[in-house]
């Protein structure tokens, strides 16, 4: 047997065995009126995201994309003390910030690596250069955390399952106005729910909207950036904004179940004040290092 | 700039367990404690966390920066949580007690808020920071206590392939020569006026200078990699099973530690399948609610 075959049979088994863990717990929450089982809500959110990832990469077995050669095997390496000494160096030397702003120049680095050489490289030089920044500065290991930031490197490397960028751009946009229509569609038809911050029934149509305005924009700055910058801009900035909403909302939301944090607290305490930040330092840097490697990568024609 | 790990060589019982041991023991002891709100049960898991802790010999002097940070944060996050009505997942608690309603008027705008302060609402604060500062301390004593040279083998015995374990103990190998390249670079650029603590300018301005510092160490760093690959393809790197150079063997101590990690967690599962281990309000918190 290949070893892909094995790593994709052994993935078979954990897959079966997680599902049928699901229905368990799925079955005993069922059989005990639902409150008993504490941990079935994480871990049907759990397993539908494990198992939307598998899918993935089921249907994108075949591509490079997923190849880890020695290449890819130094590039995770380099990536990941990159990120986990950047992360030191601007936590610990005084740095000014504008109003709410940090300076967070570190997080260009998994979304390039990620975007460069693919979301193996990517998603290691995120989780693992999380580890180590954590380990320099002393602050432990946050699993949750970890993950997230893997996933922000891991989501820019998708942009090499496609056939070329414009098609990946093609893919987001749809995939964009699809999701926006159906949050949308799901407020509208039950716009009265529980607030996050109150507790008490309220209006949430007006989110429709935010979303279909969100959408909009980015619709749009994805055809300005193409037309008036480059499809690479585009892409990487597309991809790593993804990425970014991704692998902090993972972990942000995460924190609802791991530390007891109100939504509310999740979005305006950790998703909102590192989400926003990182996006901006990530559009404005990673370009420029994309620009300074095409650069070499002309001169020296590997 | 000197990049130096926080990890000493101790002599602590602490640092003579195998590192496998300690890390599947921290993840049943971290998804055994996200079962819990009852007071009760989260100050158990602190105790033993505060006990491995003590038992690192870890000194106030090396860790203050840390636990100053982590400690603001940790408060932060519980108060916004107290502050933003239901704290908590949804299944915490379903009833309030109301102890007392503060309140104020906004001068100017003449908005009325409140606060509304429960039992429950304080009972889960509480848990949550025990709960919160259970699983730091936890988290904290490995960087401190685990040698960084060992943290390849240890997550190849963990079952993470290979390549990947390769991949791990290489990043490790390059911190101290990222960072000499980081102070070069950062010299260099100061000899020629730059000056990253004063950074000027709008927010897009001083994020676009720091590019001077990143672009070079990083560009640097892919530039090198290119003989680091070939020196690896002609050794064959890949081909075959690898062999490390520290061996790791599990001794009793260890065994010990993996055994009561995992029979924490099956209890943790057991006691929270059974709905033991909820939100407990105590006695006297209700009375001064009805009282």
């Amino acid at each position: 047997m290949t070893t892909q075959g094995f790593t994709r049979n052994r993935a078979v088994v954990w897959l079966v065995v997680l599902v049928v863990i699901v229905l368990l717990m799925a079955l005993a929450s069922l059989l005990t009126s639902g409150d008993k089982v504490q941990g079935v809500a994480p871990i049907g959110v759990t397993a539908i995201g494990l198992i939307g990832v598998f899918a993935v990469y089921l249907v994108t077995a075949r591509s490079e994309a997923w190849v880890v050669g020695t290449r890819q095997v130094v590039y995770m390496a380099i990536g990941a003390a990159l990120y986990g000494v950047f992360n030191y160096i601007f936590n610990t030397i005084p740095m000014p910030s504008v109003s709410q702003v940090s300076l967070r120049p570190a997080v260009c680095i998994p979304i390039f690596f990620g975007y460069v050489f693919g979301p193996v490289v990517g998603f290691f030089t995120g989780a693992v250069g999380n580890i180590l920044g954590d380990f320099l500065t002393g602050w432990g290991v946050y699993p949750a955390w970890d993950v997230g930031n893997g996933l922000m490197g891991m989501v820019p490397g998708l942009v090499l399952l496609f056939a070329d960028k414009k098609r990946s751009l093609n893919f987001l946009t749809i995939l964009v106005a699809v999701l926006i229509v159906i949050a949308s569609a799901l407020i509208y038809l039950n716009p009265k729910v529980p607030g996050p911050w109150t507790g008490e029934i309220e209006d949430f149509s007006f989110w429709a909207w935010a979303f279909i305005i969100g959408g909009v924009v980015v619709i749009i700055g994805r055809f300005v950036l193409e037309r008036f910058a480059s499809i690479d801009l585009a892409a990487i900035n597309i991809w790593g904004t993804l990425g970014i909403i991704i692998g902090i909302g993972f972990a942000a939301l995460a924190d609802i179940w791991v530390n007891g944090y109100s939504f509310a607290t999740a979005i305006i305490g950790e998703f909102a004040p590192a989400a926003g930040p990182n996006i901006l330092n990530a559009m404005i840097l990673t370009p420029i290092l994309l620009a300074a490697y095409q650069a070499v990568q002309a001169r020296t024609g590997r | 700039m000197l990049i130096a790990w926080r990890y000493r060589e101790r002599n602590t019982i602490i640092q003579r367990l195998d590192p496998r041991a300690r890390i599947i023991f921290m993840l049943a002891m971290l998804f055994s404690i996200i079962q819990f709100w009852d007071l009760r049960i989260t100050l158990l898991f602190l105790g033993v966390a505060v006990l491995q802790y003590a038992l690192a010999r870890l000194t106030w002097r090396e860790t203050r920066r840390v636990w100053i940070l982590i400690s603001f944060i940790i408060l932060f996050m519980t108060i916004l949580t107290f502050l933003t009505g239901r704290g908590g997942v949804e299944y915490a608690y379903h009833q309030e007690h109301l102890i007392r309603r503060l309140g104020l008027t906004l001068p100017i705008v003449g908005w009325q808020v409140h606060l509304d302060v429960t039992a429950e609402k304080t009972i889960f604060a509480i848990s949550q920071l025990a709960r919160m500062y259970a699983i730091t301390i936890m988290a904290i004593t490995i960087p401190y206590t685990v040698d960084p040279s060992l943290y390849g083998v240890t997550f190849r015995g963990l079952g993470l392939p290979d390549k990947f374990a390769y991949a791990m103990d290489l990043a490790f190998r390059f911190v101290p020569t990222l960072g000499r390249d980081f102070s070069v670079t950062l010299d260099s650029q100061r000899a020629r006026g730059y000056e990253v603590e004063k950074l000027s300018g709008g927010i897009v301005a001083q994020i676009r200078r720091l590019a001077p510092l990143l672009v070079p160490v990083t560009i640097n760093a892919i530039v090198g990699a290119e003989d680091i690959i070939d020196a690896m393809d002609l050794r064959a790197f890949g081909v075959g099973p690898r062999t490390w150079v520290h061996e790791l063997t599990y001794r009793r101590a260890d065994k010990l530690l993996i055994a009561a990690g995992v029979l924490v967690f099956v209890a943790s599962i057991v006691l929270a399948f059974l709905g033991i281990g909820k939100l407990w309000v105590p006695e006297v918190l209700l009375r001064l609610a009805t009282g």
